[in-house]
C-alpha cells in the first residue's frame, strides 16, 4: 500500500460574502503520508479551517482537487461520506458529543469496524477514560469531553485524523495531554493538525503555514 | 454472523433517542393521543343512531308490515292479494304506533304494535320478547307493554302515561298508561287494537296495517312476494297499492337517514388531522432546533444523509402510532365509561368497538408522521455541517 494518504492539488476555495469575493485557499497544494504529523498554523482568518474542510471532502473546491487514499473526492461533500466515515478522524475545537448518549456509545455509534469497541477499549486506558465510558457528556470536565472526542476520532482505526484547534479550548497541560495522546494513537495514521498555538505542534514532523489562504512556508 | 457487525449500531437507533429523551417527545406524544382519544369520543357515539335503529327494526325479522297507499285502506281485493301469499302462515290486523325516544342528539322512535289481545301471547312467543314485570293491558283499556330499553329512555315507571295527549312531543297520538315492561331482543310496545281504533285514533289519522307471519323459512320469499305484488297491475293503481315494511325497507331507510355521516365524520377528522399534523411538524423543527449539532456532526463523520432523514421519520413515526395507540385505548375506555355511565341508563345502545373511529383517527399518525418527516427531511436537506461546526466553533 502507497504512504500516501491525502494529496491536495493547487486546491482553492472562494465564496461571495455579500458582493465581495472571498477567496480562502488559494491555490494549496500539500501531501500527507502514512504516520505523518503535519502542523497547519496561521493568524485567525487565514484560512486553516477552510483548507482542513477542503481536505475532508466537506468543501467542493472551487479549483483543483483532493485526493484520499488514491480516490479523488467527489465535488458533492454527501458523495465522499462514506470514504470520511470509513478512513478519516475529526476532531474539532468543540467536542460535538451527543448529549444522549455515553463516551462509549458517542465513540462507538459511528463506527463501522467491528474491531473498533476493543480498540476504543484499549484507547480509553490510553487516555484515562475507563473510567468515564458510562457517563453522559454532562458529567465531564472539558478535557475529559475533548478525550472523550478523541476516542470517536480514533475507535474506527482512521487512515488520517483531521484536527481543528482541538486544544483551544483546553488549559495548557490538559490541551498537551490531548495533543499527547493524539499524537501516540496516530503513529500509523496521517495526522493533520490546525493550531493557532504552535506550542502544540511540537512533535510534528513538518509545520505549514497559511496567510490569507495562502501556504507561505513549510 | 459475529465480529462483522458494527460494535454499537443501537446508539444511534431512533429507539434509543426516544427512550432516552421524553421530556422532548413529551409534547407531541401528549398532543397525537389526546387528539385520537378525542376523535374516538366523538365518532364512537355516532354508531349509537344506528345500534338504536338496528334493535328497533329487529321484530320485523319475525314479521312484516303492511301498510296501505290508498285511501280506501284494506280493500277486500287488495286483502286476498295479500292472501295469495304462498308462504303466509297469518295476517292479523293492526296499528303502528310510534314512540319518541331521546337519543344522544335529537330523537329517534321506538314501535309500538296495536294487536287483538288474541294476538298478543302469540306475537310476543314469535318476537321473543316476555313479561318482566308489571301486567299485560286488559282488553280495550290504555294499558300498554313497552321494552325496557324505551321505558328507561323515556323515564317512565309502571302507571306512567304517555302519548300526545300527555306529551305533545310525543309521535303516538291519545294517552297509554305503561302497565308492564318487556324484556328480550325485540325492542317493541304492545297495545290492545280496539283502544287504538277508537275515533281518537282515526282522527288521528292511525292507519290500519297488516302483520304478515310468513311460514317456517319463508319469510324471505314471502316478503319478495310482497314486495312484487305492490305493483300488482290487476289492482288497477298506477302507484304501489301498499308498502312493505321489513327488514330491507327499513335499512333502507336507516342507510339514508345516515348517508352523509361517513362524510361529514370524514371531513371533520382530516381537518383535525391537517391542523394536527402541521402543529406536530412545528413541534418537530422547534424540537429539532436543539439537535442540529447532533446532526451536523454525523454528516461531518460521514452519515449519509438519506439514512439520518430515515432515522428522523422513523422516530417521528414511532412517536405517532405509539400516542395513536395509547390515543385509541384512552378513547376506548372513554366510551365504555360513557355508555356505561349515560347510554345503558337511557336505553341507548352503541358499539364501543367500531372501526369507523379506528380508521378515519389514522389520519392523526398518518399526516403527522408524513408532514413531520417532510418537514424534518427538508432542514436536513439543507444543513451544511460545515457551518454548523463553525457556528459551534464560533460560540
Amino acid at each position: 500500500m502507497s504512504d500516501l494518504l491525502l494529496k491536495a492539488g493547487d486546491v482553492s476555495l472562494e465564496y461571495l460574502d455579500g458582493t465581495r469575493r472571498v477567496c480562502a485557499v488559494d491555490r494549496v497544494s500539500l501531501e500527507v503520508r502514512r504516520g505523518e504529523f503535519v502542523g497547519l498554523v496561521g493568524p485567525s482568518g487565514s484560512g486553516k479551517s477552510s483548507l482542513l474542510f477542503l481536505l475532508a471532502g466537506l468543501r467542493a473546491p472551487t479549483s483543483g482537487q483532493v485526493e484520499l487514499l488514491g480516490r479523488i473526492l467527489p465535488r458533492k461533500p454527501d458523495r465522499s461520506a462514506h470514504l470520511r466515515r470509513r478512513h478519516v478522524g475529526f476532531l474539532f475545537q468543540e467536542p460535538f458529543l451527543v448529549p444522549y448518549l455515553d463516551v462509549r456509545e458517542n465513540a462507538l455509534g459511528h463506527a463501522t469496524d467491528p474491531a473498533a469497541a476493543e480498540r476504543m477499549e484499549r484507547l480509553a486506558e490510553a487516555v484515562g477514560m475507563t473510567a468515564m465510558l458510562g457517563e453522559r457528556p454532562h458529567r465531564l470536565s472539558g478535557g475529559e469531553r475533548q478525550r472523550a472526542s478523541l476516542l470517536r476520532a480514533l475507535a474506527a482505526a482512521p487512515d488520517l485524523v483531521l484536527a481543528d484547534e482541538p486544544t483551544a479550548n483546553l488549559d495548557q497541560p490538559t490541551g498537551h495531554a490531548v495533543m499527547d495522546a493524539l499524537r501516540a494513537q496516530t503513529q500509523e495514521a496521517g495526522l493533520v493538525v490546525v493550531t493557532h498555538d504552535p506550542g502544540m505542534l511540537e512533535d510534528a514532523d513538518r509545520i505549514l503555514f497559511l496567510r490569507d489562504g495562502r501556504l507561505e512556508q513549510a | 454472523m459475529p465480529g462483522t457487525r458494527p460494535p454499537l449500531t443501537r446508539a444511534l437507533s431512533p429507539w434509543t433517542y426516544l427512550l432516552r429523551n421524553p421530556r422532548r417527545i413529551g409534547p407531541v406524544f401528549a398532543i397525537q393521543a389526546l387528539v385520537t382519544c378525542l376523535l374516538v369520543l366523538i365518532i364512537t357515539p355516532t354508531n349509537a343512531f344506528e345500534a338504536t335503529a338496528r334493535a328497533n327494526i329487529r321484530p320485523l325479522e319475525v314479521f312484516t308490515i303492511v301498510r296501505p297507499r290508498v285511501r280506501k285502506g284494506f280493500t277486500d281485493e287488495l286483502l286476498a292479494l295479500l292472501d295469495a301469499n304462498p308462504q303466509q302462515s297469518a295476517r292479523v290486523e293492526a296499528k303502528m304506533l310510534w314512540l319518541r325516544m331521546p337519543m344522544i342528539v335529537g330523537e329517534g322512535v321506538a314501535p309500538m304494535i296495536a294487536l287483538p289481545e288474541t294476538f298478543w301471547a302469540q306475537f310476543l312467543q314469535k318476537v321473543g320478547s316476555r313479561l318482566i314485570d308489571g301486567a299485560m293491558p286488559e282488553p280495550g283499556s290504555d294499558g300498554a307493554v313497552l321494552h325496557e330499553a324505551v321505558v328507561r329512555a323515556r323515564g317512565l315507571k309502571i302507571g306512567d302515561q304517555f302519548g300526545k295527549l300527555v306529551d305533545p312531543q310525543d309521535a303516538a297520538p291519545g294517552r297509554f298508561t305503561l302497565v308492564g315492561v318487556l324484556g328480550g331482543e325485540a325492542r317493541i310496545g304492545l297495545a290492545d287494537h280496539a283502544y287504538a281504533s277508537e275515533p281518537l285514533f282515526v282522527l288521528a289519522r292511525v292507519p290500519p296495517f297488516q302483520v304478515i307471519y310468513a311460514k317456517e323459512g319463508g319469510k324471505t320469499a314471502s316478503d319478495e312476494y310482497l314486495r312484487a305484488a305492490k305493483h300488482a297491475e290487476r289492482l288497477g293503481e298506477e302507484e304501489a297499492a301498499f308498502d312493505v315494511i321489513d327488514v330491507t325497507y327499513m335499512e333502507g331507510r336507516i342507510a339514508s337517514m345516515l348517508a352523509n355521516l361517513p362524510l361529514i365524520i370524514g371531513f371533520i377528522t382530516f381537518s383535525v388531522g391537517i391542523v394536527v399534523a402541521l402543529v406536530i411538524s412545528l413541534l418537530n423543527v422547534i424540537a429539532f432546533q436543539v439537535r442540529v449539532d447532533e446532526f451536523g456532526l454525523y454528516l461531518a463523520l460521514g452519515h449519509q444523509r438519506w439514512r439520518l432523514v430515515r432515522k428522523l421519520a422513523i422516530e417521528t413515526a414511532v412517536v405517532a402510532i405509539a400516542a395513536w395507540a395509547v390515543g385509541l385505548a384512552l378513547g376506548l375506555g372513554g366510551v365504555a365509561l360513557y355508555r356505561s355511565l349515560w347510554l345503558d341508563p337511557r336505553g341507548i345502545l352503541m358499539s364501543v368497538v367500531d372501526m369507523r373511529p379506528l380508521l378515519f383517527s389514522l389520519c392523526v399518525p398518518v399526516l403527522s408522521t408524513l408532514t413531520g418527516a417532510v418537514a424534518l427531511g427538508r432542514r436536513l436537506q439543507r444543513m451544511d455541517p460545515v457551518a454548523v461546526i463553525q457556528r459551534r466553533g464560533a460560540e
